[in-house]
């Protein structure tokens, strides 16, 4: 290979990044062709994720038999040195209580109760990790990431801001990039906080529009709330582990720093902390994870983020960086190994997410908005499946995440592409029966909706079918021959738990000593099977309810009698230039159908195909984090339970018969079927009152501050600064008389003045 | 004027030679003449006669420098006075011209009726109202002519209130 690996894993970021500048700098000049830079860079950016793809799977499969006892992590251990950069920031001694930083074979069970601190160095190093899951996620991120640029080509192509729209792009792909090639808790928050503000500012791309404006705010505030939690977990984990590093370093001195997530730590039992600290971490990774994928209660944000322009929402709020949170938990797999609360918590959150947005997405009118629910119930979907804490539920979360990125990709491109031949109306109730005006748009959308709903042999059928057994395992345990109680194998890699350790650093006790263990022993005691059985069951039912709205929106959009709104009409922008003469609505055009096409067909066999090599599931379980024994103890021989695919598909098919009945071949502005749910159908057109909910208790309450801040600075501050300004006018006041105008007395007042020194003078002379 | 004399003596030339009588006369004149000429800008209301007022003072100043001047034995009091004298003429032309000026602005010389540089909000000071002019039958003096008549304006000449 001509070039090394270490460049190339430069090259994935720094390309985009490299186009992003130059965009911006340029941008304007180069008008209709300025997305050159961006898509050539992102271009580059692929195949460079590719190389690295093939050259880790090269790596993985050359490493042996990956179904032996202990080979997964053998391999792994390869993966656990990051090509360095450079050195960010260096503080040669960081004093800091850290047991856990000391060398292995330390035993563990000592905590620093003496409150001893240990001066150990601190360093920031800016190191690009390569491993299976980076490369999957790499590779992910710039091939959807190509597919988008190419198709916004044609849909941005008369915005005012066609330029600034490439740069941000490239600029997502590089913090994207960067994200996922992050080897060090700082970076990875760095880039969380810049692919926030990436989304930020494409939500808000049309500025000028106030509900963009409004929705691009509301999305950075919820996310603060999660890069919060990402915080609290940076500063736990480096009290608790006196480095922030995921690999291990070497120091200056020779000796080994174990990593967070490093091979070493993770070989030796006992070295990953759990009890209340440990739950403490993982709960607030799990609020980051929350806030960046939109799940309940942070969901808030995407549906709004749909203010954007399509192809932004197909890249960022669907494929990409709303994965962010499945990321960081399944990098952070030992960690919430350790706290199996944590883990149920995951789980939990991710099926309420789950059935509350599906339930949500049936009552939707706007298609962007079916989407965007269907993104957070499917992202719900992913939670549950890392939440069973099972190699098997990881790889299936990311196995989800990868043919979700093609589908829900391919399904926002197609409703881009309706929204652009319907001039701008995205609301299914005003147009119908596009089949014939849009046939590859309608085929594409299909195919998407297949794959959405799980219908066999699309792609979502294969990975939600792999989440599905990974919770059918938790919640019945002993179900299958081969499926064991994991937690029962994987006990041998529970950890010690440390409770209260962080409140010891400070060498005083709190009530956090007593509580904080009792909550986490609380959360601990979820991980039971009635739990996990109420999970499958919403699994279950959120699986019917995905069929039922992508297949009403497949109805209502596309069948029926073909009515198009006026907008549609008059959109006869550029298509001259696009060679397709005439007026009204239209296919669209090449640049963006193929995009479609190719991703279509990813849709379509891509589940398939990782399914039965199980090409993805070995090679994930070969990344550090989940080679970690406590994981790898957890992993399952590969099977296909028909009993969970016919449940899975039974639900699918449910949901498409009722989408069937209630909306094949009819006008989408007629009666709707859901009115017959009643006061349910209310709940949920109004999304349960959780934006209502926030903004009694949240915002309200702040607007109440701010009032009373407001009238406090108008009445107090002010009325003190008003009246220090008052009182040279109040003073000059008293001696305003004396201006009168008429020389005579400013005369007179002279005389005195002079007759009084005069008088002085002589009284003082004569004394 | 005694107080003023022996203020005098004991302000300015406490260790100098005793006052004798002809100095103590021009500074008893030069007193005289500067209270009367400060009554006078005091209590007049006329623009003209404030100004003679003014130039009384002077020349009460003007007298008693001379008084000292005597009294040192130093001439630079007289050249001063000398000095004032062209000064105050200079002078004179000048507060003439503004009276001449203020006047054929409104047809007044009360200094009464200036008082638009008062502070904001204060009612116009009213001694006695002023008298009320005519302006249409009054008869303006007529400056007898000198030198040669500039050219002027038709037009220009119909537009002048007065004067």
């Amino acid at each position: 290979m001509p070039v090394s690996t270490p460049t190339l894993q430069a090259l994935v970021p720094a390309l985009p990044l490299a186009a992003a500048i130059v965009t911006l700098l340029v941008g304007r000049r180069l008008g209709h062709r300025a997305h050159l830079p961006a898509v050539a860079g992102i271009a580059g950016a692929a195949v460079a994720a590719v190389m690295l793809l093939f050259s880790t799977h090269a790596a993985v499969v050359g490493h042996g038999d990956p179904h032996a006892a202990d080979a997964a992590f053998e391999t792994a251990k390869q993966f656990d040195s990051p090509s360095t950069l450079w050195q960010w920031a260096t503080i040669d001694e960081a004093i800091v209580p850290s047991p856990a930083a000391t060398p292995p074979g330390t035993p563990l069970s000592a905590p620093a109760t003496d409150g001893s601190a240990a001066a150990i160095p601190f360093s920031i190093p800016i190191e690009l990790r390569l491993d299976p899951l980076t490369s999957t996620m790499l590779a992910l991120v710039t091939c959807v990431g190509l597919l988008v640029a190419i198709y916004s080509i044609g849909y941005m192509h008369d915005d005012p801001g066609y330029a600034r729209f490439f740069a941000l792009v490239a600029l997502f792909v590089f913090s994207m990039t960067m994200l996922v090639s992050a080897t060090n808790f700082l970076v990875v928050y760095v880039f969380w906080e810049a692919v926030g503000a990436c989304s930020y500012l494409l939500i808000g791309f049309w500025f000028r529009k106030p509900e963009a404006a409004r929705a691009a705010k509301k999305a950075f505030l919820v996310n603060r709330i999660g890069d919060f939690g990402l915080a609290i977990a940076v500063f736990l984990i480096w009290m608790t582990y006196g480095t922030l590093n995921f690999h291990d370093a070497t120091l200056a001195d020779g000796s080994l720093q174990p990593g967070v997530l490093g091979v070493t730590r993770l070989e030796e039992p006992g070295r990953i902390i759990g009890g209340a600290v440990g739950t403490a971490i993982c709960l607030c990774l799990l609020l980051a994870a929350c806030g960046k994928s939109a799940q309940a209660p942070l969901h808030v944000w995407l549906p709004d983020a749909m203010e954007g322009p399509t192809p932004a929402s197909s890249l960022i709020h669907a494929a990409t960086m709303v994965t962010a949170g499945i990321y960081l938990v399944t990098r952070c797999a030992p960690l919430f190994e350790a706290c199996p609360g944590a883990l149920v918590a995951v789980s939990i959150v991710g099926a309420v997410t789950a059935l509350v947005a599906g339930l949500i997405a049936t009552v939707q009118n706007d298609l962007k908005r079916v989407l965007a629910y269907s993104t957070i119930s499917q992202l719900g979907y992913m939670f549950v499946s890392l939440g069973t804490g099972t190699l098997l539920g990881f790889t299936a979360a990311i196995f989800h995440l990868v043919t979700h990125a093609f589908f829900k990709a391919l399904l926002f491109m197609g409703a881009g592409s309706v929204m652009h031949s319907m001039g701008g109306v995205i609301d299914m109730r005003r147009f119908g029966g596009l089949r014939r005006i849009m046939p590859i748009t309608a085929a594409t959308f299909l195919v998407g909706s297949l794959a959405l709903a799980g219908v066999p042999p699309f792609a979502g059928f294969f990975s939600k079918d792999e989440i599905l057994a990974s919770v059918h395992a938790k919640a019945f345990p002993g179900g299958h021959d081969g499926h064991h109680e994991p937690s029962t194998v994987a006990a041998a890699f529970h950890p010690v738990s440390f409770s209260g350790r962080a409140v010891s650093f400070s060498g005083k006790a709190s009530a956090d000593e007593t509580v904080a263990p009792a909550a986490a022993a609380w959360l601990d005691g979820l991980d039971r099977p009635r739990v996990w059985r109420v999970i499958w069951w919403m699994a279950i039912v959120t699986a019917g309810l995905t069929a039922f709205y992508s297949f009403r929106a497949v109805f209502m959009t596309f069948t029926g009698p073909e009515r198009v709104p006026e907008e549609a009409m008059g959109h006869a922008h550029g298509h001259e230039a696009h060679g397709h003469g005439g007026s009204g609505p239209h296919e669209s055009p090449p640049v963006m159908t193929i995009p479609l096409c190719i991703l279509a067909a990813a849709s379509a066999v891509s589940g398939w195909w990782l399914f039965s090599t199980h090409a993805l599931s070995d090679f994930l379980a070969a990344t550090p984090s989940l080679a970690a024994p406590a994981v790898a103890a957890t992993a399952v021989p590969h099977a296909f339970h028909m009993d969970i695919a016919i449940q899975g598909t039974l639900a699918a098919a449910i949901g498409i018969a009722v989408a069937a009945v209630g909306h094949l071949g009819r006008r989408s502005d007629g009666p709707q079927m859901e009115r017959f749910l009643g006061p349910l159908e209310w709940l949920f057109a109004n999304r349960f009152f959780i934006d209502q909910v926030y903004s009694a208790l949240v915002v309200k309450p702040l607007e109440g501050l701010a009032f009373v801040a407001a009238a406090f600075d108008r009445f107090v501050i002010d009325g003190t600064v008003d009246a220090v300004g008052r009182l040279p006018v109040a003073a000059g006041s008293i001696v305003r008389g004396l201006q009168s105008g008429l020389v005579q007395r400013y005369a007179l007042a002279g005389a005195s003045g002079v007759l009084l020194i005069v008088l002085a003078l002589f009284w003082r002379l004569r004394g | 004027m005694m107080p003023a004399v022996q203020l005098a003596t004991l302000a300015v030339i406490a260790d100098g030679p005793a006052i004798d009588g002809l100095t103590a006369n021009g500074l008893i004149v030069g007193a005289i003449l500067f209270a009367l000429g400060l009554a006078g800008i005091l209590t007049r209301r006329n623009l003209i006669v404030m100004f003679l007022c003014a130039e009384l003072m002077l020349q009460g100043i003007s007298v008693s420098l001379v008084a000292w001047s005597r009294h040192h034995g130093d001439w630079g009091g007289q050249m001063l006075v000398i000095f004032v004298l062209t000064v105050a003429a200079c002078e004179a032309a000048i507060a003439l011209v503004l009276v001449l000026g203020a006047f054929a602005r409104t047809g007044r010389l009360d200094s009464q009726a200036w008082q638009s540089l008062r502070e904001d909000n204060l009612p116009r000071v009213v001694d006695h109202a002023l008298p009320s002019i005519d302006t249409a039958a009054a008869k303006w003096p007529k400056l007898t002519p000198a030198g040669v008549l500039p050219e002027t304006d038709e037009d220009e000449l119909l537009e002048r209130e007065h004067v």
